[in-house]
């Protein structure tokens, strides 16, 4: 999902239509949007775009693209025209193991309001960050082009080479650009995995930016007063260079700007070929209405398929019989498949107007048999009294050892947990239950309470999930057989044998806590809660409990879940 | 009484009663209440056990009592019109009609009254407008005027002698409903079987088994106090809540499925065709295992096609992501970061026709507040069938809004998941809570599941039943579906 701020009233007027916020947001589903937020006061709509893969809806131009088609205001791929330009980026070979690829256009006769600016700043942004994979994979930069003489170099330079970084007044070297810049220390490890600086120069050698870290001060600056600009997106992957590079043009005409190529020439270390950027070509996919119609349930004609799919802003080359073949909009990257097809017609039907079908085929349907015995086990547990509780499972580690006494830290660790807090997947349940006792000090005794619930455990390198039961009784006056005779009459409904057998466990008392044992296998733990753990946690009661591994008890049919 | 030799237990007081009634026959219970000096409560406490053994009977009757009125009250203290006028000519011999008026100042008409029945007694003689006693030794109307003070002293039953009262309007005939006992088996008769009971607080087993019960009578507690608090064992409600939906799942065909919480990068996001430098599986949107750092891939044909899947679209016509995938990438080791992972391992194997769901708690790295979790529940699930298209998922939606969330009304919306295509968005119209954006479905990328041998459409979904929760029991802050707070655990409601 992203996120974006835009004016209301401004995509109002691109509309040419006074709409209620209920109704922009109806058709803004249709650009797969929807509006989060009204800050009335500011005049903003923050609206939340749910596709990861259409960078071209990042900003309202392109949601206001699809609402008009909706509408049929406007038909099929919108006309894009291209003039030629002098224009020409020589590439380095040197950089054909780094960042070869570019892609160029210019905008002339721009009207750039602050408002528009911000707009292309922000879709700049979002598909550095989403699409360019936080500018790895493609970045954009903007420039004034009447600063600009061509051929425009692409280069690797040396270090020391010196340039005033947008935001800043004097010249610095590329090295303390990556060390000191805001943009330098966030994005500078791209161009450290390099191994050298790649550096646009106009052909005067003025500088325009060293790609994809920060544009130059002077040359990379655009404002209220640029008209003419150069577009320019570098990366690693040469459709995505060219398909951004696409999504702008498209923006910017949208915007009313008049739009020239520019020249790639491409060291044959690179490409050895020469490219005119914007490529706006056609991409087309052949699609079978049989198939369509199967796949979504609908027993449309071909004319209707045309429509629907001019609506969507796709073109229709040819139909032969049931072979239609479609023609993509060069700003979309998203079609893969005919399936991406079908849900373009199907949402030019209108979801809401397709009529929901019902589907007649036959299951039978159930609960796994380890639900089926965890169930069991609550049902027993609710009946002697005790109240069900829910923990969190990614828990505090402390929770699981200091707190309890336990010094081992057997269990599943988070290497980039939000906090320790929740840092660790817990391997038993009853610390969890004893944290609970903790916090509620305050209320009345006795409490009683179990959890029913899933731990990872970790052996040998294997990790599985498996299902544990835990109880825990709190009073003023409670002992070990208060937790044994729980044990027990669960046990005999669960037609278990078991035997206890005195241990030493750090969280329970000597000689008042044993493990538990069924057909030979240890399968957990009872007894009364050593005071120590009690006056760690304020907890002032004597406290007993047991906590017992459901997979070991033969009579259920709770399973260990490995990984692998 | 069944048998004539059974000894009668009887509460001391009710004995008492039992007398008293069987000297009279026959009484009012506001006569016995006098007699017996006992309250109407004690009084209707003992009646049933006389009545359990038909010593007495109890009836209902109306009684009519007599009242002044208030010309009587004047009457009773003045004396009856006709004995006054008696009186005074009595006294002055003669009294002329007209000076009648001056001695006894009441209104001319009752004076005539008066005159006129003295008439009709024939006690007087009026001549030429002069009155004089013709009987000057009869006391008129006596007992009529001792009747008006006998009603003003006590309560007197309507009887025809004061129906003259009645009529001239100087008593009133007063109604009331009145219980009575009439004594069956007098207390003479069954004396020696009458035995007292004794007054225990607590039944015991001892009572019981020696039967000594009958001659206890356990005491009547003030029924209105408070109780002790007390706390019944429970489920926790958002357990509880899961499973009633699970129960509602089961009930629409749905078999469950689950997987394990530390999952395979391989389960979680390749299978699910999202490129492996997708922006979801950065560190900042799933959690990372540390140890172990990787896991085993599952069989090399499953791993090769999803490779295939991904660098070049495998069979299935796609262009793939174009890019060299890595092994070793989806081996890492994570914490389920979506539901559908469970459905991509089901995908094995898969049954057709078939549908599954599953809840599984998913993992991701959220600052923890109010509307966030780090761990939270995913509903999910898939339906396959050759034969199932889009409409039949709309249709699919559809039961899920009116028969899982019990809404009135759904829409559809379009909507994004790197693994389905078409894919909508669900959202319900609850009757009381309004639109709530419920689940998501659409159907899987070829990409998905011909890498696993299924050429049939899969469709998969997914609700959101935590949000649902939250509206349907007024909660605000997510944090309380896994509340540590005693009070809640122990005191939500349950309906």
């Amino acid at each position: 999902m992203v996120t974006i701020k835009a004016s209301y009233t401004k995509m109002l007027k691109t509309l040419g239509k006074n709409l209620s916020i209920e109704e922009l947001d109806r058709l803004l589903s249709f650009a797969k949007s929807e509006i989060d937020e009204y800050v009335e006061e500011e005049d903003m709509l923050v609206i939340d775009v749910k596709t990861s893969n259409r960078p071209d809806l990042w900003i309202p131009e392109g949601m206001i693209r699809e609402i008009k088609g909706i509408w049929g205001e406007e038909k099929g791929i919108p006309k894009l025209e291209l003039k030629e330009s002098d224009y020409k980026v020589i590439v380095d070979p040197k950089l054909s193991k780094s960042r070869p690829f570019i892609a160029c256009a210019i905008a002339k006769n721009v009207t750039l309001t602050d408002y528009n600016i911000k707009q292309l700043m922000q879709l700049s942004e979002k598909i550095d960050h989403s699409y360019g994979r936080r500018r790895k994979r493609s970045s954009i930069g903007m420039y004034n082009l009447s600063m600009i003489k061509s051929p425009i170099q692409y280069k690797v330079i040396d270090k020391n080479h010196k340039f005033i970084p947008l935001g800043y007044t004097e010249p610095q070297d590329l090295e303390t650009i990556l060390e000191t810049h805001e943009k330098g220390k966030e994005f500078g490890y791209i161009v450290k995995s390099y191994g050298h600086y790649p550096i646009l120069l106009s052909a005067d050698g003025l500088t325009l930016s060293m790609p994809p870290i920060i544009n130059s001060n002077d040359v990379g600056r655009v404002t209220e007063e640029t008209t003419d600009m150069l577009i320019e997106v570098t990366g690693t992957h040469l459709c995505t260079v060219h398909v951004v590079l696409n999504i702008l043009c498209q923006t910017l005409a949208d915007l009313g700007a008049e739009l020239y190529n520019v020249t790639i020439e491409y060291p044959k270390e690179i490409l050895d070929k020469t490219i005119v950027t914007p490529t706006i070509e056609y991409e087309e996919i052949e699609i079978n209405l049989k198939e369509i119609n199967k796949y979504l349930g609908t027993k449309l004609k071909p004319k209707k398929v045309e429509e629907v799919l001019n609506k969507r802003r796709f073109d229709v080359k040819k139909i032969d019989k049931d072979m239609i073949t479609v023609l993509i909009p060069p700003y979309r990257t998203d079609i893969l498949h005919w399936v991406d097809i079908a849900e373009e017609i199907a949402i030019g039907l209108d979801y809401n107007k397709m009529g929901p079908t019902k589907w007649k085929v036959l299951t039978t349907g159930g609960l796994l048999p380890e639900t089926e015995s965890e169930n069991i086990v609550r049902d027993i547990l609710v009946g002697t009294g005790a109240i069900e509780v829910i923990t969190n499972t990614l828990t505090d580690p402390d929770i699981l050892t200091i707190k309890v006494n336990i010094e081992e830290d057997n269990f599943v660790k988070i290497s980039n947990p939000v906090s320790k807090n929740y840092s660790v997947i817990r391997n038993s349940i009853f610390p969890n239950l004893i944290n609970i006792l903790s916090k509620n000090t305050h209320e009345t005794y006795p409490q009683v309470i179990f959890e029913v619930g899933e731990i990872v455990k970790l052996d040998k390198g294997r990790t599985w999930t498996q299902t544990n039961a835990a109880y825990m009784l709190a009073d003023t006056e409670t002992s070990f057989e208060d937790a044994h005779k729980v044990l027990d009459q669960m046990m005999r409904l669960l037609e278990t044998n078991y035997n206890l057998i005195e241990t030493e466990h750090p969280s329970f008392i000597r000689g008042r806590s044993a493990e538990i044992e069924i057909e030979g296998k240890i399968c957990g733990i009872i007894g009364e809660v050593n005071p120590e753990v009690l006056e760690k946690n304020q907890i002032w009661m004597p406290t007993v409990g047991f906590e017992i591994e459901l997979p070991l008890i033969p009579s259920l049919e709770c399973k260990k879940k490995y990984t692998y | 009484m069944n048998n004539d030799k059974e000894s009668i237990f009887l509460p001391p007081e009710a004995i008492l009663i039992y007398k008293i009634i069987s000297e009279k026959k026959e009484l009012e219970i506001n006569e016995l209440e006098n007699i017996s000096k006992l309250s109407r409560g004690k009084i209707e406490y003992n009646l049933p056990f006389l009545q359990k053994h038909d010593l007495l009977d109890r009836k209902e009757r109306i009684n009519k009592y007599c009242s002044l009125t208030k010309e009587g009250e004047e009457a009773e203290k003045n004396q009856l019109i006709e004995r006054r006028i008696y009186n005074l000519i009595k006294e002055k011999k003669k009294v002329s009609f007209a000076q009648l008026g001056d001695f006894i100042k009441v209104d001319k008409k009752e004076l005539n009254a008066g005159v006129g029945l003295l008439r009709k007694l024939d006690a007087i003689i009026i001549e030429k407008g002069e009155i004089s006693i013709k009987l000057p030794e009869k006391d008129i109307n006596i007992e009529l005027q001792q009747h008006l003070s006998k009603i003003k002293k006590e309560k007197v039953s309507y009887s025809d002698k004061v129906s003259p009262l009645v009529k001239r309007g100087l008593v009133n005939i007063i109604e009331e409903k009145q219980s009575f006992l009439i004594i069956k088996v007098p207390y003479s008769k069954i004396k020696s079987r009458i035995k007292e009971l004794i007054e225990v607080g607590r039944l015991s087993s001892n009572m019981l088994r020696d039967g000594s019960w009958r001659k206890t009578q356990l005491k009547a507690y003030n029924l209105k106090g408070q109780p002790p608090t007390y706390f019944v064992g429970r489920k926790q409600p958002y357990a509880r809540f899961i499973d009633t939906v699970k129960q509602k799942l089961v009930a629409l065909g749905f078999q469950e499925m689950r997987g394990p919480i530390v999952e395979l990068e391989f389960w979680n996001f390749d299978a699910l065709f999202q490129a492996q430098d997708h922006p979801a599986r950065e560190w900042s949107d799933v959690y990372r295992v540390s140890n172990p750092k990787h896991g085993n891939l599952p069989k090399e044909e499953y791993v090769t096609n999803v490779q295939q899947a991904h660098e070049n679209g495998y069979n299935t016509g796609s262009k793939g992501w174009r890019y060299k995938w890595d092994p070793k990438k989806s081996s890492r080791l994570v914490l389920r970061a979506q539901g559908t992972s469970v459905s991509a391992r089901t995908l094995v194997d898969l049954k057709i026709p078939s549908k599954y769901f599953s809840i599984s708690r998913c993992y991701r790295p959220d600052t923890v507040d109010a509307t966030h979790l780090s761990e939270f529940n995913q509903v999910e699930g898939i339906v396959v069938d050759p034969s199932i298209t889009f409409r039949d998922l709309l249709g699919i939606l559809e039961t899920f809004a009116l028969d899982v969330a019990g809404a009135e009304e759904c829409t559809f919306k379009p909507d994004y998941y790197p693994f389905t295509e078409p894919s909508v968005e669900l959202s319900v119209v609850d009757p009381n809570l309004g639109r709530i954006e419920f689940g998501g479905a659409g159907i899987f990328r070829p990409e998905v599941t011909k890498p696993f041998g299924i050429d049939a459409p899969v469709i998969a979904w997914g609700l959101g039943i935590d949000r649902l929760f939250m509206v349907k029991y007024g909660i605000t802050d997510i944090r309380e579906l896994f509340s540590h707070k005693m009070e809640w655990l122990r005191s939500t409601k349950m309906v």
